[in-house]
């Protein structure tokens, strides 16, 4: 094993090509944990079972057509990208699904507590944040996500996107703005 | 953009920023600690040539196709020859293009091996 962490990707994948399967393990074991953070960005914490079923998907298409990886963009880059139109197909697919029930929402519910109202306020609030993020296009959606949920850094959010840093800067900014203006017109002040 | 300008916009982001750390707190999830091993599991599953029974299927409805086939084409007219040839000629394709891509294999195999 300390062998296979010596090892560079590219020479993972070229023995992963002749059919080595511990040099497979050791990309899957490499690049699961953020391809699993990609798709859950992506499809949001109500569809974490779903997020899990991607990243398998994924690395059963990648094992398929590892063989005609030619090596022409980074294999981390590949992969995201898979894992990306995989995330967001099955998202247009389960929108109109109930998602999972949060059991701890039911307990709230079940026992109301001194500041209930407050605790009401902020649920709301947070209701509204989620709906109009759900309008915000894809990238700007996984990159909020990314960054504010999962706490990734600018540099993991933009590796995870394939875009530069920069564009990740300006992904948040302008989500921000278009936050702020959404939200304000449903009478949340941001301030 | 005037100075307070600035400071009003920078004080929208900060409180968007704000609000975003607080809505969007929730414990992040993770991928179960067996995910690699399920995974190799459905691969090799995956990957398992047919079994015993699904190889006779198959053998039997090639068979099956091959004679028809061959009857279907007597029976235009074709002589035993030419409807040999037509049956055999893709099987000999076939059996060439897997006995190149076996070599070819075995050759990446071997210059990874001496490396």
């Amino acid at each position: 094993m300390a062998l296979a962490l010596e090892e560079s990707d590219a020479q993972l994948v070229t023995r992963a090509q002749s059919g080595d399967e511990q040099a497979f393990a050791e990309l899957v074991r490499r690049h699961s944990a953020l391809v699993f953070r990609l798709a859950v960005s992506i499809l949001g914490k109500e569809f974490v079972p779903e997020a899990e079923d991607v990243t398998q998907e994924v690395f059963l298409k990648v094992h398929h057509a590892i063989r005609s990886f030619r090596g022409e963009s980074e294999f981390r880059s590949w992969i995201y990208r898979i894992a990306f139109n995989k995330a967001v197909n099955l998202k247009a697919r389960v929108r109109f699904r109930s998602p999972h029930a949060d059991e701890t929402v039911l307990e709230d519910l079940a026992a109301p507590e001194p500041g209930a109202e407050r605790q009401m306020q902020t649920a709301q609030r947070d209701r509204a944040v989620a709906e109009c993020m759900g309008t915000l296009p894809e990238v700007y959606q996984s990159a909020l996500r990314l960054y504010y949920w999962l706490g990734a850094g600018i540099g993991e959010v933009a590796e995870s996107l394939g875009v530069p840093e920069n564009t990740v800067k300006s992904y948040l900014h302008r989500a921000r703005q278009l936050l702020r203006s959404m939200l304000k017109e449903r009478g949340y002040s941001c301030e | 953009m005037s100075e307070m300008d600035t400071r009003q916009n920078t004080s929208n982001e900060d409180g968007m920023d704000r609000l975003l750390r607080q809505s969007m707190a929730a414990p992040v999830p993770s991928l179960r600690h067996d995910f690699d091993q399920r995974l190799m599991r459905e691969l090799r599953r995956s990957e398992q040539p047919l079994d015993r029974y699904g190889r006779i299927l198959f053998l039997g409805y090639g068979l099956v196709s091959v004679v028809v086939s061959a009857v279907v084409m007597h029976s235009q007219g074709l002589g035993w020859g030419f409807v040999s040839g037509t049956i055999l000629a893709p099987l000999g394709v076939v059996a060439i293009a897997h006995a190149a891509w076996r070599t070819r294999h075995a050759r990446i195999h071997a210059i990874h091996h001496s490396q």
